[in-house]
């Protein structure tokens, strides 16, 4: 009986009415879809935001988050463009970081645009040493081949460090004596040795980390107390 | 002009034509002489005057003791440098340069040129340098006269500004110091001696100098920059140097017409030099060192594995700390060294009269003699009157009757004046001869001593023009006299009597079975068994209740050692000195290491006991020995178990 009625109260609606209705229900599914988009984004977002909760508190720094919003990796440059600047406290020669550990260091300063030199720049130089030892040595970024890992470049190695596992290559680090980035910031692996120029070291092809080329979001480490330059 | 003229002029014009063409084959000629036939010479003298070569020494190689600790080793050094060659340098030379010519002319005032490019080159280093110092908090200065001199003189070589940079330093230069600036981090490195004084005179040292570049090092025939390399200059460095040296790396540059370098053609790292395992056990080696420091005494000592002949520890002091050698030995230090008397390794090179360690082979002459046997008894008065003289026993109340055992105990003079007496000097000498102990021991370390002497009657008629007398043979047979022996010779000689063998060529290397081998089976001593365990038990009395007892002197241990020790006089100005002696062997019944040690008197008419002195100071190494080798104690025999009854 109640279907019944409903059928003859939706007759007696005009043609227009329900063009309109339709439209409405049309308008309202895309809204629908436009917040799914926008959740999912959100959601990535918060993700992201989650991960850089993860960088631990360093007493001599404040983080200065920031988001890439362009990438420049020709074989020699290997840099990208962050969204933050001078006007955010940063400067050139600042350290920058995400929870993969050294992303590299800010070449350029813009008033709200920054440029940093990744790891891979074959510009950037800091000191290193091999997790678990304090014998400093230099690391200088190799580049990166195309649809290949990013690449650095490590000399005056001890020639007492030996890859015995490749499973378990040694760890680079940053060592936190030269005063730039704090210490114990993952760098990359040693992937091969071969002897130095002056055969006292050995030089080292250092494998960093993938998501350098793809990063969306970094952290600028500003000293609490600035060196004077 | 008519045909005639024609023709002639016709004629000149071919002449002309056909002289030409000569001249231009001439030329092309030798054009294809140079161009193609002597193609390879003017190539090569081109690479001659447009290539240039770098020689970098490789690092030695690191020296082990028998345990597998380093004992030296190269210690990296890093050094803020400056290529003086470089473009941008150079530019920057030319830039002051021009600027401070244009400051004199606009003063109107004259200028030396020379003077004033050695000036412009110090103040762009200088500038260079101060941004390094901002950086270190440093304030180091150039020399602008040294700057030019390195200009001139090694252009491709780096120009060190600061020559020690520490580990932070080196970081913060690193990270601090822009990768295109003119300063660069350059690496090399010294010899380092982490064990600093020990061992000195055993490890030698090194010195710097030029490069001997080997033969097969390509570019032989270009002009070559090289740094310094190091050699080896005593002991161990030098009597391995072959081995130790690195391979030199090198370098080929193409420069420019003035000598600057635009690009590395070819290169060749440097290989580092081989690894050395010493026979030395650096904790033994210690252990007698800080005896001598505890002590404050100089002398020397040795001792030796007897069934390898390695050496086991090698003290020699005074000695000197290695690191004041590297990177390079100073005036001051070698005359402090020098003054010291701390030059000389004692152990090979220092020559000393014996003492009565050598009545054992007093001992072991007479028993080949025949002249004494385990049945032979001597009294002793406290004296012997040979000839006009009286020679004194050091008991002078006398031994009494004494056996050969009781003799080398109680270190009878009497006892062994009276057997050499009777065997005479041909006899005892030829014996010390038949020993090698008028011979270097061949030990594989240089400079050791060839002075050593055991007297003849023939050698007394050439050096002295004397005859030679009985009371020289007296003196002979209880170690003074003429007799000089380095404390090698005196291990070595402990060694061969413990074993009933002649022993020889010791070795500091740790000697594999590959090298046991080739060495010359040792020749017999000629004891029968019965004799030569007359001796052993005469030394085991000795360590037990004679002279030596103080090489075990500890409440309830017992070790078994067997020693012989000496007090050596030695006459000086005002006096005379007394040289503390011990040899000994451990364990007794079957040696397996020997050891001298003399320790040197150094107050006029002081008692200065081999007993006394050297014995306490050799028993901190057999305690270590022993330590070291627990299956060479004696088996300690089981306690009965308690019995009930007891313990009621």
């Amino acid at each position: 009986m109640g279907n019944l009625q409903d059928y003859w109260a939706s007759k007696t609606h005009s043609k227009k009415d329900l063009f309109e209705a339709g439209q409405n229900l049309a308008r309202l599914n895309a809204g629908y879809e436009l917040a799914i988009v926008e959740n999912n984004a959100l959601k990535g977002e918060i993700t992201r935001l989650e991960n850089l909760l993860q960088l631990p508190s360093r007493p001599n720094y404040r983080y200065e988050i920031a988001r890439v919003v362009s990438r420049d990796f020709n074989s020699w440059w290997q840099r990208i463009e962050i969204r933050k600047g001078s006007i955010h406290g940063i400067r050139r020669g600042d350290a920058v970081v995400f929870t993969g550990g050294v992303v590299g260091r800010v070449s350029e300063v813009g008033r709200s645009t920054a440029i940093i030199d990744l790891l891979s720049n074959g510009r950037l130089r800091m000191a290193a040493i091999i997790e678990g030892d304090n014998r400093p040595m230099s690391f200088r970024g190799a580049g990166a081949k195309t649809f290949a890992s990013p690449n650095g470049f490590a000399e005056f190695v001890p020639s007492d460090v030996k890859i015995t596992d490749p499973e378990r290559p040694p760890r680079l680090i940053t060592s936190g004596m030269g005063g730039i980035f704090p210490p114990g910031l993952h760098i990359g692996y040693i992937t091969k040795l071969t002897p130095g120029a002056n055969g006292m070291f050995n030089d080292a092809d250092i494998q960093l980390d993938n998501r350098l080329m793809g990063i969306s979001e970094v952290a600028v480490l500003i000293p609490l107390n600035p060196r004077n330059e | 002009m008519n045909p005639e003229e024609k023709l002639r002029y016709q004629s000149r014009i071919w002449l002309f034509y056909a002289l030409v063409v000569v001249l231009v084959m001439i030329l092309l000629s030798g054009l294809a002489y140079r161009q193609i036939l002597q193609n390879d010479v003017y190539f090569e003298r081109g690479k001659i005057q447009n290539h240039r070569r770098i020689l970098t020494p490789g690092p030695r190689g690191n020296i082990y003791d028998r345990e597998g600790r380093l004992i030296v080793s190269n210690k990296s050094k890093f050094s803020a440098v400056v290529f003086l060659a470089d473009a941008s340098v150079r530019r920057s030379f030319r830039q002051e340069y021009y600027g401070m010519k244009n400051e004199f002319q606009e003063r109107g005032e004259k200028f030396d040129s020379n003077r004033l490019q050695i000036e412009a080159r110090g103040n762009v280093i200088q500038s260079y340098l101060d941004d390094v110092n901002r950086m270190l908090g440093r304030e180091t200065s150039i020399n602008a006269s040294r700057v030019s001199q390195h200009f001139n003189m090694n252009p491709l070589l780096p120009y060190p500004l600061i020559d020690d940079l520490n580990r932070e330093e080196l970081a913060v230069l690193l990270e601090l110091l822009p990768i295109e600036h003119p300063i660069q981090i350059y690496a090399s490195h010294t010899r380092h001696y982490p064990y600093e004084n020990s061992a000195a005179h055993l490890l030698g040292y090194v010195r710097s100098s030029l490069l001997e570049p080997e033969k097969d090092l390509k570019g032989g025939d270009l002009r070559t920059f090289s740094t310094k390399g190091t050699f080896g200059d005593n002991g161990i460095e030098k009597e391995y140097d072959h081995l130790l040296q690195g391979k030199t790396g090198m370098e080929i540059w193409v420069v420019d017409p003035a000598g600057f370098q635009v690009e590395r053609v070819q290169k060749q790292p440097p290989v580092t030099g081989k690894d050395l395992h010493l026979s030395i056990d650096m904790d033994l080696q210690r252990i007698v060192e800080q005896q001598f420091e505890v002590y404050d005494s100089k002398g020397a000592f040795v001792a030796i594995d007897i069934e390898t002949m390695e050496v086991l520890a090698m003290v020699s002091k005074p000695d000197y700390d290695l690191n004041d050698t590297a990177p390079f030995l100073s005036f001051t230090t070698a005359k402090d060294i020098g003054e010291r008397g701390a030059w000389q390794n004692k152990a090979m090179q220092g020559l000393f009269a014996p003492g009565s360690p050598f009545k054992l082979l007093t001992a072991v002459a007479g028993l080949k003699a025949g002249v004494i046997d385990d049945d032979t008894v001597i009294n002793c008065p406290g004296f012997l009157r040979v000839g006009r003289r009286n020679f004194p026993c050091h008991n002078r109340a006398g031994h009494g009757d004494m056996d050969l055992e009781h003799a080398l105990s109680s270190s009878c003079n009497v006892f062994f004046y009276t057997v050499a007496l009777q065997i005479g000097i041909d006899n005892l000498s030829s014996e010390a001869i038949f020993l090698g102990m008028d011979q270097p021991t061949k030990i594989d370390l240089p400079f050791e001593t060839n002075g050593m002497l055991v007297p003849t009657k023939q050698w007394k008629q050439e050096r002295k023009g004397q005859s030679w007398y009985q009371g020289d043979t007296a003196n002979t047979a209880i170690g003074q006299g003429f007799l000089l022996f380095s404390p090698l010779q005196m291990a070595v000689m402990a060694a061969s009597i413990g074993t009933n063998q002649v022993l020889s060529y010791p070795s500091v290397l740790k000697r594999t079975s590959e090298d046991l081998d080739k060495l010359p089976i040792p020749r017999s001593l000629g004891l029968p068994e019965e004799d030569h365990q007359l001796i052993l038990d005469g030394m085991k009395l000795a360590a037990t209740s004679g002279s030596a007892r103080f090489l075990q002197e500890l409440k309830g241990e017992k070790l078994p050692l067997g020693g012989k020790t000496g007090t050596a006089q030695v006459r000086v100005k005002g006096g005379t000195l007394e040289m503390a002696w011990i040899v000994a062997l451990a364990p007794i019944d079957d040696p397996k290491v020997a050891i001298a040690i003399v320790v040197e008197g150094e107050e006029v008419g002081a008692s200065h006991g081999g007993g006394s002195v050297a014995a306490p100071m050799a028993k901190p190494f057999f305690q270590e020995y022993f330590n070291k080798h627990p299956e060479l104690l004696p088996a300690v025999e089981e306690q009965a178990a308690p019995t009930t009854a007891s313990n009621l």
